[in-house]
């Protein structure tokens, strides 16, 4: 405790160490902004016993008048990562949906799921994120591979998520230490700290080789030695990256029969460049650089040219992505609409071809928690799988066409689309109202890049012709501003439900 | 033309469809054909992560299993014993009564032969069900449902089976049920629906049904089929009127609410033979825990949420066989962190009416140093194919293993004779 505030915190939480229903009571009476004001000047300890003594009506009746600002402070005064996690991930869906550099959204994307972080792996998780994906990933997503590599295996984010962070040498200085403080007190339980090869193993069989990339078992815990002591500083202050050499197991390496002389942390730097710089590495990033921006199972010859770019280039994805984008397979029929879209391109492309204007990203976070990817949910290192396979079955179609209906007709909350301009009508109505046709017409390019084929067209205005014909009664004659809303209005409704129709069709499925 | 069920479903329904969905004497009619025949079902419940199935059915009587894991070893006190050598880790006890009832049936050092230890890898042989063959295309489970149609020589699209025939409650079909036979894949039975929970389909899901119907996207266009198929089948069941037993407590997990709803879409009668769902959270590298912890919270969930599932059903849990299966185990010794890496060999769970259960089955290779797969595993002496052979063949009907297991070279006579 500072000098400047002598006894204030310690006479508060010995005053009132639990809060007493006379008092829970008296801070619900407030109003707002001074009910808010009472919670955000509380020490955490009596935080803590002021919310967990709330009966679950008074719990309604803390958040009861509340403006979104003011729930959002208690939402974050209650737990801080989880409003630092939707924030994350509505942070990446505003650059996913607006951001004009397209492609290195694209390739964060790519490398996001490539080097899979999960954003509950731990409570401090949501805090690394926000780092991993603004400092680690999308400086680098067009950079030189082995740059990126380097990053994120000094990024607090990956060192926890793949455990490394606590993987201790057995011979290290530390874990000699943690022996004679064991054998020293005999009757404490023991707890051994040691080697953790699942940093080890994925960095061979996901980051860099793939798992035919032509290491071993062996190979797998010789590298868990060489990534000894790559740990993290103040875990729950942001966290650092720090070798630490007492952790670090001393002695040469040798990593699939190449020796890695005895140097601490240079070893892993070494390892980092010997992974990047091998060609196994340049066929595997080549090829899932095809699956992306290709087809699901891309040709050889294509992958054997992006590796070639690969190895000439240093390993530099611009210049693969160059090659990749000047390549004949990139620009042939076979591969027009190869792919279907995951669901968070779905979502985005859909967000975006509608122009849609958004407030609140929970309804898209929550979308896309229902369609089986949520933002920073995938659980295994493996990250979400690109295939169709994946993504095409009758769930999937079920959430998409509800998904885009709701959309189109401005059910998500705090997401605005807008299909106007609306034809003039200031002519009183004169103008007949636009038909089916005529929207769809003007809506098709606006939507789906390529347009629809004939019979999604003729479906989408078929069926809305069943409605519309059913729709009741002939226009009688009313007042010019009745008849006016009543045409804006039939209007609006008919772009909502062709908008979403075609937002819905097989065809915005695919890219 | 053939008036088979999948035309039944698309065109007649269609013809009676923005007026009501589906007459409910005609679906009694079609359900009788599934009724018909002796509804054996069977669900299979896969563990991603790979389980520790050493601290799952506790070896606690190996001399070695306390030393290799001082710190997350089940005590002997603990443990709930099963044989006088296996014991269930205490936080199993919902499955203790169904193995003293002689329902659940436990095969240990069973998994797949396969040495990888990569997730993706473990994952995909075992659920193509062909170990080392990464081209094989299908699922074993759609395989073997392929294996029942060519036993009742009904080739391709057999007349009496719905939309529901193969389930996966979850996101995705998984790769367990992909292949030639339509699988459909849910996660949330109330949702299933599109545009509107009315009695009859909307004029917008209507245009949907036609774009799919029409499209010449030949994937999306199969996968519009089930999908509407499924929707009008699931509106006329009504799934809502099955509420679970009373007396069976689901955990609110995620994998408690999959195992709910697939006992909610059995009773509703829908034709459902094979259902899949998985549960996560299995990969334990650090602080997995003893007695409690992380482990123990899974095994809870996990236990909890299949015992609620046979309670819920009932009389007719008789005719439901299921499985589980996890990629690999474990290392036998604990690592560094508290924890345990990738290894080999684990341990399966078979429950079912006509499971001989009560005990655990295979034979236990031991921990000693010599007796360890690498120095570092427990060596498998089961593997999973010979298990869900068995199982497949009892349940299902489906008897050629050639066309289920390929290359497995599975003989009857070497099952285990635990169905």
């Amino acid at each position: 405790m500072s000098a400047a505030q002598p006894d204030m915190n310690s006479a508060a939480s010995s005053a009132q160490p639990e809060y007493d229903h006379a008092a829970i009571t008296n801070i619900l009476a407030l109003e707002p902004q001074q009910r808010v004001a009472r919670l955000v000047a509380m020490q955490p300890e009596q935080f803590e016993s002021f919310i967990h003594g709330l009966r679950p009506v008074e719990r309604v009746a803390l958040n009861a008048g509340l403006s979104p600002e003011l729930k959002l402070t208690v939402a974050a005064l209650e737990s801080p990562e989880r409003v630092v996690g939707e924030e994350l991930i509505a942070a990446r869906l505003t650059r996913d949906v607006y951001s004009p550099a397209q492609l290195q959204e694209v390739m964060t994307d790519f490398w996001l799921n490539h080097f899979n972080v999960y954003l509950r792996k731990n409570e401090q998780m949501p805090y690394y994120l926000v780092s991993y994906e603004r400092d680690t990933i999308r400086p680098r997503s067009l950079g030189r591979f082995e740059d990126l590599l380097e990053a994120v295996a000094h990024s607090p984010a990956m060192l926890v998520y793949l455990d490394n962070a606590e993987s201790l040498g057995p011979h290290s200085l530390a874990a000699e230490r943690a022996q004679m403080a064991a054998s020293r007190q005999p009757n404490k339980k023991n707890v051994r700290e040691g080697l953790n090869e699942n940093y080890a193993r994925e960095l061979m069989e996901l980051h860099t080789l793939g798992v035919n990339g032509g290491y071993t078992q062996a190979d797998v815990t010789e590298v868990a030695r060489v990534r000894t002591g790559w740990t993290i500083d103040r875990p729950v202050q942001g966290a650092q990256f720090t070798f630490n050499p007492n952790r670090h197991e001393p002695g040469n390496k040798k990593v699939m029969g190449q020796k890695i002389k005895d140097g601490g942390e240079m070893e892993g730097r070494e390892l980092l460049h010997m992974l990047a710089t091998r060609p196994a590495t340049a066929q595997f990033i080549s090829r899932k650089l095809a699956m992306r921006f290709v087809s699901d199972d891309p040709p050889q010859a294509l992958v054997d040219r992006l590796a070639k770019s690969y190895l000439s280039s240093g390993g530099d994805i611009s210049s693969v992505l160059r090659t990749l984008f000047r390549s004949p397979e990139f620009w042939s029929t076979d591969a027009y609409r190869a792919k279907v879209k995951t669901p968070i391109e779905y979502v985005v492309s859909a967000a975006r071809a509608s122009n849609a204007e958004i407030d609140n990203y929970q309804p898209l976070a929550n979308q896309l928690r229902q369609m089986g990817m949520p933002v920073y949910g995938a659980i295994p290192p493996t990250g979400y799988n690109w295939q169709e396979s994946t993504w095409v079955s009758t769930g999937a179609l079920v959430d998409r066409m509800n998904f885009s209906l709701s959309l189109a007709a401005n059910r998500l909350p705090g997401v605005t689309v807008n299909w106007t301009p609306l034809p003039d009508l200031a002519n009183n109505g004169a103008d007949p109202e636009p038909t089916p046709e005529q929207e769809e017409l003007r809506l098709e390019p606006l939507l789906v890049a390529g347009g629809v084929s004939d019979t999604t067209r003729a479906a989408a205005i078929q069926q809305f012709q069943v409605q519309y014909t059913q729709d009741p009664g002939p226009m009688k004659p009313v007042a010019a501003a009745r008849k006016q809303n009543r045409t804006a209005n039939v209007v609006e409704r008919q772009d909502e439900v062709l908008a979403g129709l075609l937002i819905g069709s097989p065809e915005f499925q695919r890219r | 033309m053939q008036m088979n069920r999948r035309f039944f479903l698309h065109k007649g329904a269609l013809a009676v469809a923005g007026t009501a969905a589906i007459p409910s004497f005609m679906v009694r009619s079609v359900m009788a054909e599934t009724a018909n025949h002796p509804g054996r079902r069977l669900v299979v419940v896969f563990q991603r992560g790979a389980a520790d199935g050493l601290n799952i059915v506790v070896p606690y009587k190996e001399k070695n299993y306390y030393s290799m894991r001082p710190s997350i070893a089940i005590p002997q006190n603990q443990v709930l014993d099963l044989d006088g050598f296996f014991g269930l880790h205490p936080s199993l006890a919902p499955f203790k009564p169904l193995y003293d009832q002689g329902h659940l049936a436990i095969v240990h050092a069973a998994g797949s032969p396969d040495t990888t230890r990569s997730h993706f890898d473990a994952q995909d042989y075992m659920e193509s069900g062909t170990p080392g063959v990464k081209s094989t295309q299908d699922g074993w489970l759609n395989r073997a449902l392929q294996a029942e149609d060519l036993r009742k020589r009904c080739v391709g699209t057999c007349e009496q089976h719905t939309a529901f025939r193969a389930l996966a409650l979850g996101n995705d079909v998984p790769r367990t049920l992909a292949g030639k036979i339509p699988a459909i894949a849910l996660s949330n039975v109330n949702g299933f629906t599109v545009a509107g929970r009315g009695p009859a389909l909307s004029p917008a899901a209507s245009a949907f049904e036609a774009m799919y119907a029409d499209s010449g996207d030949h994937i999306l266009h199969a996968a519009g089929d089930e999908t509407f198929d499924a929707v009008k089948m699931l509106r006329a069941a009504n799934p809502a009127q099955y509420t679970p037993n009373p007396a069976a407590n689901y955990p609110g997990t995620e994998f408690g609410n999959n195992m709910k709803q697939i006992a909610q879409l059995l009773k509703a009668d829908l034709g459902v033979e094979v259902a899949f769902t998985d549960v996560s959270g299995w990969d334990t590298h650090v602080n997995q825990g003893s007695v409690n912890g992380q482990l123990a919270n899974r095994l809870g969930d996990f236990s909890a949420s299949i015992a609620a599932f046979w309670r819920d059903l009932g009389d007719d849990a008789g005719n439901v066989t299921l499985v589980t299966m996890s990629e690999f185990g474990r290392t036998a010794r604990e690592n560094g962190t508290g924890g345990t890496d990738h290894g080999h060999a684990n341990a399966m769970f078979v429950l079912g009416g006509d499971v001989k259960g009560g005990k655990v089955y295979g034979r236990w290779p031991g921990l000693d140093n010599d007796q360890l797969n690498e120095g570092r595993d427990l060596v498998l002496t089961t593997d999973f194919r010979n298990v869900l052979g068995e199982v497949v063949s009892q349940t299902l009907g489906a008897t050629n293993m050639e066309t289920v297991f390929p290359g497995a070279q599975l003989a009857p006579a070497r099952f285990l004779r635990l169905v």
